[in-house]
């Protein structure tokens, strides 16, 4: 059975962050004051990684705007045919209507109303992961098959999904990184990568590593027609912000301690 | 009361449901979202999000109240006065448009043909015409004389339907020849129709926002739009564009009325300001300041006054001043502070608390006034005034877990309970009579499912009619059954009762009192879902639910540990029961068996005959000695505390220290 990589990079960041927690030092042995159920002081895995999502909701009766913030770790995004990055982030931000069955439970109206909702990103994380969704649940096979769409990712990104009170909205990432899904499925295929090192792309898979030509990533970005069956597609996409350089995720480390 | 049925919809879940409240509420209980004035009666009706439509005497201000026109079930949220004042027509969220008569305050029919909430409501005097539209996107149009005229065995309606729009509709308006009908939507457009052939005739586009309140001029050439996106447009119909933008309000536009010669134009919204603009010269007056958001408003005849309608439960009447004497600089201040009369409204119940014992229920309203309710008896047990609500639930924290078996929902400003919105639950709740206070004596111990008596007790007409019925056909001689237990608490018997599909529309609204008519009862009879038929009629009894937990010697006790027995009881069994098993069984003894596991027709019964094991055996559950009085599901839920198998260790106590 073939795992996922999405799921294995869930895992792993997981539990690098609970190893890191288990060895702190017990707080409340040092006397500190708030001995309470209190969240942890974020690790360097945090700092890396974690950007906070901010879901806005208006209600259509009201109007009131409430929002709720999340934590992510990576951004889950659809992906439509012969698109790129930014238009997938574009819908992924998109205004959704909660209507019908679905109707927002309104505080202020003590009811269900229509409501309009969009998420977009609050925090932007020092290094942003994205999960194309290419394993999708088809109901008229009942069972999950890979999207092979032609999905265009730039060696440079820019968020326009930010919210108004963003930290750092202006935030520019270059690629540095691609997990590579080979195949024709979900349960099987290989994963290779591809990662930047001082400026050359290498190729990861299993125990060979090549050097590769950076215009060779154009052949990750997927298929543009549906008719062939196995595809090499990018899956998860690493970027790193420009504003941090190596030593800084060093530092970050040295501080998370 | 005749009903238009579009179709009978799918086999959705029925719920049962209903509003703890006073015989007669005369005061609103939240906002108020629709007016109408008659000025030949000078009424005022109001249209409540408590779902009821009240009719005012605007001229004396001590006897306001006239009556209340209750049918509906959700917020009631447009409304518009027809053929002179004699019919009312009116929009809800409970998905159906009512027509009432007018004068004397009942409801004559029920449309059902809209899907969604009806929001909207648009009227063409001359021709006697209706519109109605909704989140369902759809306009329907109703010819009023023929709404009017439906009686039980002609109550078909045909209706035009208007469909194209693709959003949800907020607004609507007609001018009165009925040669045109707009509506405004979350589209941000301005749709218009000609409701004579429902032909689509143009889109006006400019807004950024929800198009929230529109009116019509006279003969259709111009129209006044309110929008979410704080402007107010006027348009030309035949130029088929946008010609003025008004931007006074800070926050959206909800409310619009004009002058009858389109020249003037009163707005109010969500900054609660109303204003009065020339529309030619673009000027503006600061009339007035509500409390609240402004929803919606109405004017007396000679515009010398309007009534102003909010998400505050009080109806504010302000002057308005003549257009020759309007002050020529933009003012900050209003130009009036006091409203000229009021017609003032109630609290609404804003919060609640289900007390663990999950029977009571502690509510706040929107003057900070708390008060205990009791489901059961479906009546409120007890005012507190204005204490700490929160203090207030700590203080009354019992330790005591029953299943929880309906749930709350405080749209309307009221109570309402709902049974069944997932079926299983309704009868989870086992109680013993005697806490339930239901027992007669002291000696049996009965259970009492909660859920079956409230059933029992709202329908108590219709099932002790059917009975009472089939007992007058086999003419049955048999002993009258007498039961130790009082069968039920009644219920106010005006407590309204209401059948609708989870999640869905109402499907039927009687009172209690009502349920035994012989109309109620053939309506019934279609309506009420086996899933409560089954309890209340064939008083087939609820399933007890079974908590299983393993026994287990304490390590410190000595006693050899013969097995690790996993055994199941009913939720309810109390500690002195399960101390007497191991009494009994696991301390070998004399035989006996584990009381109460049996099935719900053998009624466990408990007499305080048994031998006091509880002196001789001691139960502990996570280190922590139990009460012998404890239940079971209690001991899970508060010290237990985990999903997984409860267990309970046993150790025999040493003496009786018991004098």
């Amino acid at each position: 059975m073939q795992q996922d990589a999405h799921e294995f990079l869930n895992f792993l960041i997981n539990h690098i962050n609970e190893i890191i927690l288990s060895e702190r030092p017990q707080k409340s042995k040092n006397g500190d004051g708030d001995a309470g159920n209190s969240t942890p002081e974020p690790t360097w895995v945090h700092e890396i990684f974690q950007g906070i999502l901010t879901s806005e909701t208006r209600c259509l009766n009201c109007e009131t705007m409430s929002s709720k913030d999340e934590d992510f770790f990576d951004l889950q995004v659809d992906i439509d045919q012969n698109t790129s990055i930014t238009h997938c982030l574009r819908c992924f931000s998109s205004m959704e209507t909660l209507c019908g069955d679905n109707k927002f439970k309104c505080d202020h109206c003590s009811s269900y109303q229509e409501a309009q909702k969009c998420m977009r990103v609050k925090k932007l994380p020092m290094i942003l992961a994205l999960h194309l969704k290419r394993f999708k649940y088809m109901e008229q096979y009942n069972r999950h098959i890979k999207v092979s769409h032609r999905v265009v990712f730039p060696l440079e990104l820019r968020l326009f999904n930010t919210s108004d009170d963003a930290v750092n909205p202006d935030r520019m990432y270059n690629l540095v990184a691609v997990v590579i899904h080979c195949g024709s499925g979900p349960n099987r295929g290989h994963y290779i990568s591809i990662v930047k090192s001082h400026d050359f792309w290498l190729l990861f898979d299993d125990d060979m590593v090549d050097k590769i030509d950076q215009s060779a990533i154009d052949d990750f970005y997927g298929l543009t027609s549906d008719i062939q069956k196995s595809s090499e597609t990018g899956y998860i996409l690493f970027y790193q912000s420009r504003d941090t350089t190596e030593t800084n995720i060093n530092e970050a480390k040295v501080n998370g301690k | 009361m005749t009903t238009h049925k579009s179709g009978q919809s799918g086999r959705k879940k029925v719920q049962v449901s209903f509003v703890i409240r006073d015989e007669v509420e005369k005061q609103h209980r939240a906002g108020v979202n629709s007016l109408q004035y008659d000025p030949h009666m000078q009424r005022l009706y109001s249209a409540g999000r408590d779902s009821i439509i009240r009719t005012w005497n605007t001229k004396s201000s001590r006897e306001q109240y006239i009556q209340s026109m209750e049918h509906h079930t959700d917020w009631v949220n447009d409304i518009v006065l027809c053929c002179g004042g004699k019919n009312l027509i009116s929009a809800s969220s409970d998905t159906t448009v009512k027509v009432w008569n007018a004068h004397k305050g009942f409801c004559m029919s029920t449309l059902r043909t809209h899907k969604d909430y009806v929001r909207a409501l648009a009227y063409a005097k001359d021709i006697e015409q209706v519109a109605s539209a909704g989140l369902d996107r759809a306009i329907f149009l109703w010819d009023v004389n023929t709404l009017t005229a439906l009686t039980a065995s002609n109550n078909t309606v045909t209706t035009s339907s208007i469909t194209g729009s693709k959003n949800s509709i907020y607004s609507l308006a007609m001018n009165p020849s009925g040669t045109v009908i707009i509506s405004g939507s979350t589209e941000k457009v301005l749709r218009v129709w000609d409701p004579r052939s429902c032909n689509k005739q143009m889109k006006l586009i400019g807004h950024s926002d929800n198009v929230k309140a529109l009116v019509v001029n006279r003969d259709g050439t111009q129209c006044l739009s309110g929008s979410s996106d704080g402007t107010i447009k006027l348009w030309s119909l035949g130029q088929q564009q946008c010609i003025q933008t008004y931007r006074i309000h800070t926050e959206g536009v909800w409310a619009l009325i004009a002058t009858e010669g389109f020249t003037h134009v009163i707005s109010g919204g969500r900054d609660r300001k109303i204003y009065l603009t020339d529309l030619k010269t673009k000027q503006s007056v600061f009339l007035c300041e509500e409390e609240a958001p402004i929803l919606k408003m109405a004017a007396n005849s000679d515009f010398s006054g309007i009534w102003v309608a909010t998400s505050n439960s009080s109806i504010n009447s302000w002057s308005v001043p003549k257009k020759d004497s309007l002050p020529d600089e933009d003012n900050i201040e209003p130009v009036y502070t006091q409203p000229e009369q009021t017609i003032k409204g109630g609290p609404a119940i804003r919060k609640f608390h289900i007390l663990n014992d999950k029977r009571h229920i502690l509510t706040q309203d929107t003057d900070s006034n708390v008060a205990v309710y009791d489901v059961l008896k479906a009546c409120k047990v007890e005012d507190l005034g204005k204490v700490n609500f929160e203090e207030e639930i700590k203080a009354r924290f019992k330790m005591v877990f029953v299943p929880s078996w309906f749930n709350v929902d405080l749209k309307t400003g009221m109570l309402t309970i709902h049974l069944g919105q997932d079926e299983a639950d309704c009868f989870s709740a086992w109680v013993s009579a005697k806490d339930a206070g239901l027992a007669h004596n002291d000696i049996i111990d009965q259970k009492v499912n909660y859920g079956s008596l409230l059933l029992k007790a709202l329908l108590e007409h219709w099932w002790s009619t059917l009975v009472a019925e089939e007992d007058g056909d086999c003419h049955q001689d048999g002993p009258i059954s007498n039961s130790p237990v009082k069968d039920y608490f009644r219920v106010p018997q005006h407590t309204p009762l209401i059948f609708s599909e989870v999640g869905g529309r109402t499907l039927y609204r009687l009172l209690v009192q009502d349920a035994g008519g012989e109309t109620e009862m053939s309506i019934l009879h279609e309506t009420v879902p086996s899933w409560v038929a089954d309890k209340v009629v064939e008083k087939n009894l609820p399933k007890f639910n079974k908590i299983p937990f393993y026994l287990v010697p304490y390590a410190s006790s000595n006693v050899k540990s013969i097995k690790r027995e996993r055994l199941s009881a009913n939720d309810f069994i109390q500690m002195h029961k399960v101390a007497e098993h191991v009494y009994e069984k696991m301390l070998g003894s004399e035989t006996g068996s584990m009381a109460g596991a049996g099935s719900p027709n053998d009624r466990y019964e408990d007499t305080d005959s048994t031998s006091l094991a509880e002196d001789k055996v001691e139960l502990l559950c996570n280190d922590q000695v139990l009460d012998p009085n404890m239940d079971l599901r209690t001991v899970r839920h508060f010290i237990w505390k985990s999903s997984a198998d409860l267990t309970l260790h046993y150790r025999p106590l040493k003496g009786n220290l018991r004098p």
